[in-house]
């Protein structure tokens, strides 16, 4: 990796000094790259951010602490890579970082790798897309890659997966996923678990069926696959009123999961039923919908689920990065997963058994206040009595963090209005089947960071912005938060007070991105997107 | 001050700097009512987020009254499929028979085609303009900067009475009320320009930009009502409202000349 840092010159010279020495430089292999063993070490190495959330429990809490409540307040932006691309809605990736050398992806599949100390690039990949894209033309987004060895996984809007050599952008081999004319897309960074590349797919909001996909990543051969809507016959077929609809159900699975080595699952999320807002031709719960699934990491086989909202009609997905912890509940300690959900509700399950501890909701939710015993919403108001969270939810996909000695998650609160308006219209392959539509009353939205305790919801501090957010969080060990908001600023918060300590005008909303952090040269860096731009900010330098 | 002259103004700028090589030939999907009902599952789907469900605007502008205000078929047709620069209105790579048949249902949510008749002075209307407008609003570069510019309203008599007659029922983004306290006792009010978790940013009446950082503030309030007195009939009357909403209309860009910004 180090030879990427040298330019030609240098490396011209070095080659002549490498071959004065008898040593024949092209015989030389190159280094092996990142082994999953370090994608599942995770933080161990400073120096690396190895995977979308940091590591495989989905906490995104560093353990640097340069940065401190303390000193906060002198971070500056030490480099800005431009991305030359204004996306449709902001900038929604993570970088991955490992040594010194940043990946990271743009909109319409453009992916580059840069110096992680100076933003200066190495190289620059770019795909050349179809014109008559589906899903990805709605929303061309990406949201990062998986590496493992030297190679990266870039999903992409024409809803394949690509491998790119991490020393030149050179693709590798390229899997098509799905068929993308009929509604497909890929958007969300694979998780690399042992031997296998786990990805998601995009597009249930068009008459597609949902999977998660296990692909070899020597040859980008698939291994497994799990739909998330089942087929005639199988496990929760009777929650769909046909095949035919079960064909085209939705329950795309475009957030990046979790993963326990111990347990060897994964955890993912799964989208809307489709279509979104009209129900009335697809009566029944739609399992597994709206949804966490629990699978078999080798297999691909479902260990348990848990619908969040059975039988959407709000567009209320549940594609959010699961989160791993501990937790003391009822006075025992437990292995949980955790998920603040778009439908206003926080959930704590034993990650083993899919046993719900706690749903409580997190937000001022009027949809539903409470769970029945089977953990599913008791619906006190359907829409017509006044406001419910919008299709953009009380969350979204944003990943949010988890800080384990405060005991406090860190979620970006949309408190939002909306009246829901379904109308049955044709379903029709490669068209998005939304079936209805959306009032929305901005004048009663806002939005707000939250620091809860998951084992009883209750809120221990909030800080409040002006309109409803999409902008991520990311904790450091230090006891520092960093946040965005729909304004542009990208933030710094005491995580014990929510004391805002710090905060940068990014120029932009930061929109589905969250932080990402990595020590170099004795400085810790931490980086955010916002709208065409990739920035960088550290301490000055002692 | 009212959003709907705002949002139409603004609109009309954005549809005549597009689109101008195009001539205005039917629309296949103009009379057809499978083509509006298939052009309103797309604007449900694509549109209705910006523009609203009743079309009448959100983020986006209304979307109710672009045919009598002079926009034709295909430059709304243009603005589809290249969007509008510098705003969140993207191009869209869609189909043309689908652009039509959206077009086919904006075309079934908008009113008669035909024109208002005209009537009043403009000449005196300009007159009313200057003695009681142009303190606040500007028209081709000419007046003040507290209210929109009028330069290109392009309204029904029906909206421009209501926003002359009661400014306050709709007041458009950038200029709703507020009113700001310092620490050291100064009062300021004007329109809010922006706003997040830790300044404000407005225009005070005097017009001169003003920004402030919320913890240097004794009080942020926003006011129920607009910075606009109401021109009742004992400050405009009747007459010479007519008069004032000719001269208005006389700013109005006529149908079938687009133009193109350099």
């Amino acid at each position: 990796m180090i030879a990427m840092r040298i330019d030609t010159k240098e490396r011209t010279a070095l080659l002549a000094v490498v071959l004065g020495s008898s040593l024949v430089l092209a015989q030389e292999k190159p280094p092996s790259g990142l082994t999953s063993q370090e994608i599942a070490h995770g933080y161990e190495a400073p120096t690396r951010w190895p995977t979308y959330s940091g590591d495989y429990t989905g906490q995104r809490h560093t353990p640097l602490t340069q940065i401190t409540p303390a000193n906060a307040h002198r971070l500056s932006a030490q480099w800005t890579f431009q991305t030359g691309i204004i996306p449709r809605r902001g900038y929604e990736g993570t970088p991955l970082v490992v040594d010194g050398v940043m990946y990271l992806t743009g909109p319409f599949n453009t992916a580059w790798a840069v110096d992680a100390r100076t933003g200066r690039a190495f190289w620059r990949y770019r795909r050349d897309l179809p014109n008559d894209l589906t899903y990805g033309a709605v929303s061309p987004v990406n949201r990062g890659m998986g590496l493992l060895g030297n190679r990266l996984f870039l999903p992409t809007a024409d809803a394949h997966l690509v491998a790119l050599d991490t020393a030149s952008g050179n693709v590798v081999w390229d899997t098509a996923l799905a068929d993308y004319k009929i509604g497909y897309a890929a958007t969300a960074a694979p998780l690399v678990v042992k031997d296998k590349v786990i990805v998601g797919i995009s597009g249930g909001d068009f008459p597609t069926r949902g999977f998660l996909d296990a692909y070899d990543p020597e040859t980008g051969k698939r291994i497994w696959r799990f739909y998330t809507v089942p087929g005639p016959g199988e496990a929760g077929s009777d929650t769909w009123p046909g095949a035919d609809v079960m064909a085209r159900g939705g329950g795309a699975t475009w957030v990046t999961g979790a993963y326990d080595p111990e347990l060897n699952l994964i955890y993912w999320g799964t989208g809307n039923p489709n279509p979104l807002y009209y129900g009335e031709d697809r009566k029944g719960t739609n399992l597994y919908t709206a949804s966490i699934i629990a699978i078999d990491a080798d297999t691909g086989t479902l260990q348990w689920y848990h619908q969040f909202t059975p039988h959407d009609t709000h567009d209320w997905d549940s594609n959010h990065v699961p989160v791993l912890a501990e937790l003391p509940i009822a006075g025992q300690q437990r292995k949980v997963v955790m998920v603040a959900n778009r439908n206003g509700f926080f959930y704590v399950f034993d990650r083993a058994t899919g046993k719900l501890l706690v749903g409580k909701p997190f937000s001022d939710t009027t949809w539903a206040r409470e769970l029945d015993a089977n953990g599913h919403p008791i619906v006190v108001n359907d829409g017509s009595k006044g406001c419910l969270p919008d299709q953009w939810g009380s969350t979204n996909h944003m990943p949010p963090s988890y800080d384990p000695a405060r005991r406090l998650f860190f979620v970006t609160v949309r408190e939002t209005c909306a009246a829901y308006l379904p109308v049955k219209e044709e379903i029709v392959p490669g068209r998005i089947s939304n079936s209805g539509t959306v009032r929305r009353d901005a004048d009663r939205s806002y939005g707000v960071l939250r620091a809860i305790d998951p084992t009883n919801v209750e809120r221990k501090w909030e800080f409040k912005y002006p309109t409803p957010t999409m902008a991520g969080t990311m904790s450091t060990a230090s006891g520092v938060v960093f946040a965005g908001d729909n304004e542009g600023n990208f933030m710094a918060f005491d995580a014990a007070t929510g004391k805002n300590l710090w905060f940068y005008p990014t120029g932009a909303p930061i929109w589905g991105a969250a932080a990402m952090s990595y020590m170099l040269d004795g400085r810790q860096y931490v980086v955010i997107g916002s709208g065409t731009n990739v920035t960088a900010f550290a301490l000055p330098p002692q | 001050m009212h959003i709907r002259a705002f949002i139409c103004a603004f609109l009309l700028v954005c549809l005549f700097a597009i689109g101008a090589d195009a001539q205005d030939g039917p629309n296949p999907g103009q009379q057809n009512a499978g083509a509006i009902a298939s052009g309103g599952t797309l604007y449900r789907a694509r549109c209705a987020e910006c523009h609203g469900a009743d079309a009448k605007g959100v983020a986006g502008h209304d979307l109710t009254r672009l045919w009598t205000s002079g926009a034709t078929d295909e430059r709304v047709f243009q603005t589809i499929r290249n969007g509008v620069p510098n705003t969140i209105m993207p191009s869209s790579t869609a189909p043309d028979g689908e652009l039509r048949a959206l077009i086919a249902y904006l075309r079934s949510l908008n009113g008669p085609a035909a024109p208002e008749p005209l009537r009043g002075n403009a000449e005196n209307g300009e007159r009313v303009f200057a003695a009681n407008c142009s303190s606040c609003h500007a028209i081709n570069g000419l007046g003040g900067r507290l209210g929109p510019d009028l330069s290109r309203i392009a309204q029904s008599r029906a909206q421009l009475t209501e926003a002359i007659r009661s400014p306050a029922s709709a007041i458009a983004s950038g200029y709703q009320t507020v009113t700001v306290v310092t620490r050291d006792g100064e009062r300021v009010t004007g329109t809010l320009k922006g706003e997040d978790a830790f300044s404000v940013q407005l225009m005070d009446t005097s017009q001169r930009l003003r920004a402030y950082m919320k913890p240097g503030l004794k009080s942020f309030v926003r006011e129920p009502g607009s910075l606009m007195p109401e021109y009742g009939v004992n400050r405009v009357s009747e007459s010479d409202l007519d008069d004032l909403i000719r001269y208005l209309s006389t700013f109005r860009p006529a149908a079938g000349r687009p133009r193109r910004e350099p």
